[in-house]
């Protein structure tokens, strides 16, 4: 147990900045998504073991609790996704580049291109939502 | 004035060298496979268009299998590979890390083989 507060409390109270939230932040979205990548791959292999049931983890799917937590999924997803790809060019391609100022910079572009990514992405999941489950737009 | 230089020796790599290769390589193909699959799945056909019907006929082209394998075999090697970095910052001792490892090497195989018999078996009409 000491161990989880003693690393907790280092998460928490190291000053890092931007380099230290998009640690965190990788972390967090990591770890979301792989949690729902485990429930994604048994409800997908509903179709071979239970496929009478696969309609019914679909439904789960459809509803707006799942929609609300889907838009939240793909944030998770699209800045892991960025963020992964900004460490890796900088780990394998250009690890001279390695800096304080460059990383400030290059966390701020990550999360610019994340959030053009999820903005619109998220409008249209939410159109769909409002639209199948609450009627709206003429659905 | 001379100049001494001697060769440092390059340590072999060990697994966790590998495991930091693997997640930084996987991270590439990664990006447009899941991106793709999101974009598709989630944004363009949408959940409410997703039914048995539709994995069916998706299913019914091997490229799309193909992709689809792709996701299981890079993806949830890359997710289960991260958690064990993420808990090697909580648990120090020899024997907690032991655990953790062969726990979660039994998920990923379990998972995994989950997913591929579905994959290769296909889906099967509701009886």
């Amino acid at each position: 147990m000491s161990n989880l507060k003693t690393t907790l409390t280092g998460y928490a109270s190291y000053r890092g900045k931007e380099g230290h939230y998009s640690f965190i932040l990788h972390r967090i979205t990591g770890l979301g998504t792989a949690l729902f990548l485990i429930i994604h791959i048994l409800d997908t292999s509903f179709v071979y073991f239970f496929p009478d049931l696969y309609q019914h983890a679909i439904s789960l799917y459809r509803s707006t609790l799942f929609g609300i937590a889907e838009v939240g999924l793909v944030f998770c997803v699209f800045f892991h996704g960025v963020n992964g790809l900004r460490v890796a060019f900088f780990d394998l391609i250009a690890p001279r580049l390695w800096s304080v100022p460059k990383q400030r910079f290059s966390t701020k572009i990550t999360l610019l291109i994340t959030l053009l990514m999820w903005v619109p992405a998220s409008a249209i999941m939410l159109y769909n939502m409002l639209y199948h489950n609450f009627g709206w737009f003429g659905g | 004035m001379t100049t001494n230089t001697r060769t440092i020796q390059k340590p072999k790599p060990n697994f966790e060298t590998k495991s930091w290769m693997f997640m930084r390589y996987s991270a590439i193909l990664l990006i447009p496979l899941v991106f793709g699959h999101l974009i598709l799945q989630d944004v363009i056909v949408g959940v409410h268009r997703i039914d048995l019907d539709y994995v069916a006929m998706r299913w019914a082209s091997i490229g799309w299998r193909i992709y689809d394998a792709l996701l299981l075999a890079f993806a949830f090697a890359h997710g289960v590979n991260g958690i064990r970095q993420v808990l090697n910052d909580f648990i120090h001792s020899d024997r907690g890390r032991k655990i953790m490892h062969w726990g979660l090497f039994l998920l990923w195989l379990i998972i995994t083989a989950i997913g591929a018999i579905a994959l290769i078996g296909g889906v099967r009409p509701i009886s």
